[in-house]
């Protein structure tokens, strides 16, 4: 009876050590309101306060999302690990993209390193419930911003950092051309992703229309194009980006179209984060926005040392921190933030042509305002 | 009449060391006990869902949800309850052909392994073996590839090996298949008499075979009396018509009775379901010397009745809504089958439907003219079956080998051949041990479908989570699969259990 009773209690306690160990440390910081927040007092979070700051109407109680990151010293940045160019885990396990780059100069401005990212590989059906309870601090994944999603969702959305547009995409050899038409789809079998804004576009397009097709949503994009080479999808949809990269990696990607020419719906993708937490909106969107300026300016990973010690005008120069009136301090963020973002990843052009370009994609909306394209950000004084 | 008491001249003992007042007070206390932390365990939940700002409405149940189904009874649902009406249609369709399919197929396993063929018995070892170590979901994905990447293309003429009977596609499977018509439910109440009439055929020819020793040959005959009613069904059923105007009547009853009227019978019937199970525990008592000794745990038990149906009976006065959804409910079965039910309506009780292809559009699409299996459904359908045909013939064979040897040896000796010595002496034996395992494998099989989301077949969890992506409640949602999952499995265990209730062993 006495043996049992000590293997019994030495089996309890490694069931109790296993299951206790590994708890995240939860700080519990009180920031006083920064001014502008608005500030309306709800109900107290439960549980471990600091941690993706609670109150889904009003005040953060114990801090933004800023303090808890800065306290962790790594960033928790949702993505894709699936889409070749803007979220995918290469050959050596590392995390490469469009959109992983944009958590790697968001950790790059807040921590000083673009490195210290924890990257956590989410599906489309999964992301929003990581961002609401906390599991990312940032959902940087290929994500549409629409009107559910910034309401109804709980989430917040940061300037577009991709203008896209849903298209569809078949075989040459069924028929169909760059110049095909919606319409060209009735009685098809169309398959895309699970949990995405394409689902519901392509339904109301074909319910518009009144074209009768059967829709199959997978989970798992891959075998959406699994099928759709050997024919048991006639048609996928999906964002144009996505398809462009598709096509552009896979052998058989010759004979296949893509069509409409003007997309069937707009898709702006880009960042999003837990709503009403003001002070790291501040922080994601000012990110963005020093990239697009720093391509304005001209300002590459190359030669931004040299802008810091020649900056061309005051914007630039407020903008690496090199002179007295910078404004990154004021919004909780080293001086030398995005000095640190340009240097460590680089301005959106170099991003673009880091991740995009080598897929065939051009500039086109993506542009800067100049150029005739959509990115345009607000001077940075 | 003896009774041990306790002698009146003792003294009872203080109320603290009373035993009868401390098991009372022990139940009571941790029956309060219990819903007090029920009761705080919502409540924090729910607070907490309000402080993370998500609200628990199910408005997206009756709103429209701009969504396609890839299969179903309603692939463009108007609501998301006819969206999860279609999901779980096909959850059942899956699980009840997966039972069938399984238990045939597992049973024949199981006597293959036992079987003195070498070839036969090492055949099945070698799939029970392989097909059990190997994760289901990756099962279903391999069935599902099997069939979207090897099997031919469809192609607008001459596909299918036969075509016109049977199309092989990667786009799915058809096959001729015979499909109920409007008069089908007419021709049904035949049916069902056939089947009473031949049960009844087949006790009493049982009967005259044991009371006069000749062979009446009752199988036979019962199966002969249910050819004879189906057969005369088949003509006569527009006299089944008649029916429809009772069903008409007791719809038009139930519109008619104010909902008042109903929730105040419900309320008497379970006062009256509790007093008759009092009545009927305290008959069970009953010795021919009077009323035994009740227990405590009696009293507990009749007591708990008792509040059970007072219980109930509060319920159907205080929510109107609950007597309503009843009543509704049985409207709409009534009003259904009044429609089904047409004096005089004649045809076909059954017509043949063949598989055909149509182009609608630039892709040929096999026609729901006769009855198609999608790779989706064929994926999950054939993983399922043949992983719980494995376990189940593991169950079986295991049964089989636990009746003793000696019924084999006696019915060898009396001159049976093996096939008839398994049929008549071994299985109904071993059907006694093969039963609750085999129910288990039942349950495990209804909740692997919850895979189908894996290949895209519209069952309950990827039409739930379809939902929850376009309309933002994953807790409502959640609770809908934790619900129907937990009544699925009891009512398959209950059934389980009332079979096995009535073939187990009756000790004496």
């Amino acid at each position: 009876m006495g043996k049992k009773l000590t293997l019994l209690t030495a089996v309890f306690a490694l069931v109790v050590a296993a299951c206790g160990g590994g708890a995240e440390e939860t700080t519990t910081t009180t920031a006083a309101p920064e001014p502008g927040q608005t500030t309306t007092t709800a109900a107290p979070a439960p549980g471990g306060g600091g941690d993706a700051g609670a109150g889904g109407g009003g005040a953060q109680e114990g801090g933004s999302l800023l303090d808890t990151v800065i306290a962790r010293g790594t960033l928790n940045c949702g993505v894709n690990e699936t889409l070749a160019g803007f979220g995918f885990k290469d050959e050596s396990g590392q995390f490469v993209g469009f959109d992983v780059d944009l958590c790697r100069a968001v950790a790059a401005a807040v921590l000083g390193d673009a490195n210290a990212v924890k990257f956590e590989p989410l599906t489309a059906a999964a992301r929003f419930e990581a961002v609401n309870s906390g599991l990312v601090d940032l959902l940087s994944r290929n994500t549409t911003w629409t009107q559910s999603r910034d309401t109804d969702l709980g989430l917040d959305f940061g300037p577009t950092t991709y203008y896209d547009g849903q298209q569809l995409m078949a075989k040459a050899a069924d028929g169909f051309s760059a110049s095909s038409t919606l319409n060209d789809i009735a009685g098809a079998v169309v398959c895309t992703n699970a949990g995405t804004t394409t689902e519901k576009n392509i339904t109301e397009a074909s319910d518009a229309l009144g074209l009768n097709i059967t829709l199959q949503t997978y989970e798992d994009f891959n075998i959406v194009m699994e099928n759709f080479k050997s024919g048991a999808c006639d048609v996928v949809t999906t964002d144009g980006s996505g398809l462009v990269s598709r096509k552009a990696t896979d052998p058989a990607g010759g004979e296949w179209v893509i069509f409409p020419e003007v997309p069937i719906s707009k898709e702006p993708l880009g960042p999003a984060w837990k709503q009403n937490d003001s002070v790291w909106g501040d922080v994601v969107r000012w990110t963005v926005y020093a990239m697009i300026i720093a391509e304005e300016k001209g300002i590459t990973s190359a030669n931004v040392d040299q802008m810091v010690a020649n900056p061309p005008d005051g914007e630039a120069s407020r903008l690496l921190g090199a002179s007295e009136d910078e404004i990154q301090t004021k919004m909780g963020l080293p001086a030398d933030a995005f000095y640190q973002v340009i240097k460590q990843v680089g301005n959106y052009g170099e991003v673009f042509d880091r991740h995009l370009t080598p897929l065939g994609l051009n500039r086109g909306l993506n542009a800067l305002w100049s150029d005739g394209g959509l990115l345009y950000a607000p001077p940075a004084r | 009449m003896t009774q041990s008491r306790i002698d009146a001249t003792q003294t009872r003992p203080p109320l603290w060391r009373n035993v009868t007042f401390l098991k009372w007070a022990t139940q009571i206390g941790v029956l309060v006990g219990l819903v007090t932390l029920a009761w705080i365990l919502i409540g924090t939940a729910l607070r907490n869902l309000e402080a993370q700002g998500l609200s628990l409405d199910w408005d997206f149940l009756t709103d429209p949800v701009g969504i396609r189904l890839g299969e179903g009874i309603f692939t463009q649902p108007a609501s998301g309850l006819e969206a999860f009406a279609t999901a779980i249609v096909n959850m059942l369709r899956v699980t009840a052909s997966g039972i069938i399919a399984a238990t045939i197929l597992g049973v024949l396993v199981g006597i293959s392994r036992l079987s003195s063929n070498w070839l036969l018995s090492r055949a099945a070892t070698a799939y029970v073996e392989s097909i059990r170590n190997v994760p289901l979901l990756i099962q279903i994905v391999f069935w599902f590839f099997l069939m979207t990447l090897f099997f031919p293309t469809l192609d607008a003429e001459g596909s299918g090996p036969i075509p016109g009977w049977l199309i092989v596609s990667r786009k799915g499977v058809s096959i001729p298949w015979l499909f109920p018509t409007e008069v089908f439910w007419q021709w049904f109440v035949f049916v069902a008499a056939g089947a009473w009439a031949a049960r009844r055929m087949y006790r009493r020819r049982i009967q005259l075979l044991e009371e006069t020793g000749r062979e009446t040959h009752p199988a036979r005959w019962a199966l002969g009396t249910f050819v004879l009613f189906a057969v005369v069904g088949w003509f006569a059923h527009p006299i089944a018509g008649a029916f429809g105007w009772l069903f008409a009547l007791v719809a038009a009853a139930i519109a008619a009775i104010p909902t008042v009227v109903f929730q105040i019978a419900f309320a008497l019937l379970s006062i009256w379901m509790g007093a008759r199970w009092i009545r009927r525990f305290l008959d069970s008592r009953r010795t021919p010397a009077g009323l035994a000794r009740l227990t405590d745990d009696d009293y507990f038990r009749m007591g708990l009745a008792g509040a059970l149906g007072l219980a109930g009976a509060i319920v159907f006065m205080v929510l109107p809504q609950l007597t309503s959804l009843i009543t509704d409910v049985g409207h709409f079965v009534f009003a259904f089958l009044d429609q089904k039910f047409d004096f005089l309506r004649t045809g076909s009780p059954l017509r043949l439907g063949r598989p055909s292809i149509v182009v609608p559009g630039k892709f040929p699409q096999i026609g729901d003219t006769g009855m198609t299996m999608t790779p989706n459904f064929f994926g999950l359908w054939v993983g399922v079956t043949l992983y719980t045909a494995a376990f189940i013939a593991e169950i079986v064979r295991g049964g089989i080998l636990a009746v003793p040897k000696g019924q084999t040896e006696a019915g060898l000796s009396l001159g049976l051949k093996r096939s008839q010595v398994l049929r008549m002496i071994v299985l109904p034996q071993a059907f006694r041990i093969i039963l609750p395992p085999m129910g288990n494998q039942y349950l495990n099989l209804a909740k692997n479908t919850s895979l189908g989301i894996a290949i895209a077949f519209a069952e309950l969890v990827q039409v739930g989570q379809t939902l929850f992506n376009q309309t933002g409640d994953t807790i409502q949602v959640f609770l809908i699969w934790m619900g129907f999952y937990l009544s699925v499995s009891l009512i398959l265990s209950s059934i389980v259990n009332w079979y096995n209730r009535r073939v187990k062993l009756v000790e004496r």
